[in-house]
């Protein structure tokens, strides 16, 4: 009967379905040789044999789970340098300077120094997934507590609330919305820097996966693979919209609304 | 009798040296337990930030403001402010009963009597059964109760309402008149209330309080020697009413005109 509403609830099988068509198309036009544009089932079954063999399911576990705590970290220490931030405006505008520089980094340049410094193992995957994921939660967190109003500071203070109750209870309540738009950015920052670090220093993951078989020439199982980093972006930002939805699920209604 | 509110020589600007700007100087004035005293002035001349310095958010540059015989440096409890932005003043996270609950942390009663306290006042204001609704699902005139009702929920003796009904139509605005002073007697408020509307101010109160130009003080105090209750036909047709009227108008327009020829 009406479309749209079908077309919104279908709206996952309806995209996987057009990528795939249109991969299909490609191949079975030829343009690129067969050998590096592998068809759908010639990735499926490599995709299967890695599956089997156990392979792929430890190398993404380690990866999602690199990629979701160095989320998590950079999350938590973005919003904690934006709160300090928010304290001292020295602080925020020397911090401000280091982030203009460090932002248009990408998280490849930082890996050969990073190897040097802390060598290969976990601090490695912190240094770099951190300096490059942290910049979203910490800027939205210092744009939304500075946009406050003074409408609702002043109501707080009314009621008595101390400075550190008026940051707990109402400028981060309020800047919560704002400071999730940066998580969910940072949520793909953070996957890409985890798959380059590993491609580049790891001895395990996806990352390091991608890079063995791209020299053994084993084109369709780089192409599962790369399938694969695609799910893992939904399936981290679907977990940071279920955190979302439970801390600030007032604005999306509010959002929502009609009018 | 003890003035529940005062101000000594209440003086305040914004910014110094060649930005300073004066708002307050030399104002003094002072509020009796149960009085209902109305704040007019021309636009933009220092009433909330006057507002702000009486409820110890805003400190004053000089003079002094006791509540209760205490010199006020920070929001005494007792004395709440209905902000003139009150939708923004309404924490949009909260449900209206946290809201007014949200006005309760002061208060020394149980949890439950707390939530029985605050249900009872927002029943009072005529917000039963949007208890749980959050403030963007209701109107602007239901969000002006909810802020009007968690003042009054804070243990508050002291009610100090900024333009409250400047935004809303003429018949919820007569309605809301009513409310406020029957409110104010229910639950025992003194009153300070600001507003633009000289009829409104007169209607509302025992006393009007005139506020000049800026650096603002009190020009002119006008008493309302009119019985509580009042009523919206009876008491605008009073000689008494339509005398206080027109000395606050007068003196009003009077400005008006003193600024057009500066
Ligand atoms: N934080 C501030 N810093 C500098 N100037 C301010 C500040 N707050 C208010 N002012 C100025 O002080 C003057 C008085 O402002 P205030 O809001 O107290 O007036 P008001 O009488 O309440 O105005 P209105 O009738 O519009 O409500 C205005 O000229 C305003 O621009
Ligand atoms: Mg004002």
């Amino acid at each position: 009967m009406n479309w749209a509403i079908w077309a919104e609830r279908l709206r996952v099988p309806i995209c996987a379905a057009l990528l795939l068509g249109a991969w299909q198309l490609v191949y079975a036009l030829g343009v690129v040789p067969e050998k590096y544009f592998p068809s759908i089932p010639t990735i499926a079954t490599a995709f299967w044999a890695m599956l089997n063999d156990g392979t792929v399911l430890s190398a993404w576990a380690v990866t999602f789970g690199r990629a979701t705590v160095g989320l998590i970290g950079a999350a938590l220490l973005g919003v904690a340098l934006a709160i300090i931030s928010d304290l001292s405006p020295v602080l925020s505008r020397g911090i401000r300077y280091i982030s203009d520089v460090l932002q248009p980094i990408p998280p490849a340049a930082f890996v050969p120094m990073a190897v040097f410094m802390l060598g290969l193992g976990t601090k490695l995957y912190a240094f770099v997934i951190i300096l490059v994921t942290i910049w979203p939660p910490y800027l939205n967190g210092v744009a939304a507590l500075a946009g406050v109003g003074s409408v609702q500071l002043n109501t707080g203070r009314m009621f008595g609330l101390t400075n550190w109750q008026l940051l707990w209870q109402v400028k981060l309540p309020a800047a919560l919305p704002e400071i999730f738009t940066g998580i969910r950015y940072a949520a793909t920052i953070s996957l890409i820097a985890v798959i380059v670090a590993e491609m580049l220093a790891g001895r395990d993951g996806i990352g390091f996966m991608i890079f063995k078989k791209a020299f053994a020439l084993r084109t369709p199982e780089v192409f599962g693979l790369m399938f694969l980093v695609g799910l893992n972006g939904v399936l981290l930002n679907g977990l940071v919209n279920l955190l979302r939805q439970g801390l600030t699920g007032w604005h999306i209604k509010m959002m929502e609304r009609p009018e | 009798m003890t003035a529940l509110l005062s101000t000594s020589a209440v003086g305040k600007h914004y910014g110094s040296g060649a930005a300073r700007m004066p708002i307050i100087d030399g104002l003094e004035l002072s509020i009796a337990k149960g009085e209902f005293v109305s704040l007019v002035g021309p636009s933009g001349c220092g009433k909330t930030t006057l507002l702000m310095c009486l409820a110890g958010l805003l400190a004053p540059s000089e003079g002094q403001v006791r509540f209760n015989g205490q010199l006020v440096t920070a929001p005494p409890i007792g004395l709440s402010v209905v902000f003139q932005d009150y939708s923004r003043s309404l924490l949009p996270w909260k449900s209206n009963l946290d809201n007014v609950l949200f006005g309760m942390r002061r208060v020394q009663l149980s949890g439950p009597e707390k939530r029985a306290r605050a249900v009872e006042i927002l029943a009072a204001v005529g917000l039963s059964g949007f208890e749980a609704h959050y403030p963007w699902q209701v109107s602007g005139g239901m969000q002006q109760r909810v802020a009007i009702a968690r003042g009054i929920a804070a243990q508050s003796q002291l009610l100090l309402l900024d333009e409250p009904l400047a935004a809303v139509d003429a018949q919820t605005r007569a309605d809301m008149q009513d409310l406020l002073l029957d409110l104010a007697k229910r639950f025992n408020q003194t009153c300070v209330l600001v507003t633009h509307d000289v009829e409104e101010a007169v209607y509302m109160a025992n006393r009007v309080l005139v506020l000049g130009p800026r650096p603002t003080k009190v020009v002119r105090e006008v008493i309302v020697d009119l019985p509580m209750p009042r009523d919206q036909l009876a008491t605008r047709e009073d000689p008494a009413f339509l005398h206080a009227r027109h000395e606050v108008m007068a003196l009003i327009r009077g400005m008006r005109q003193g600024k057009a020829l500066a």
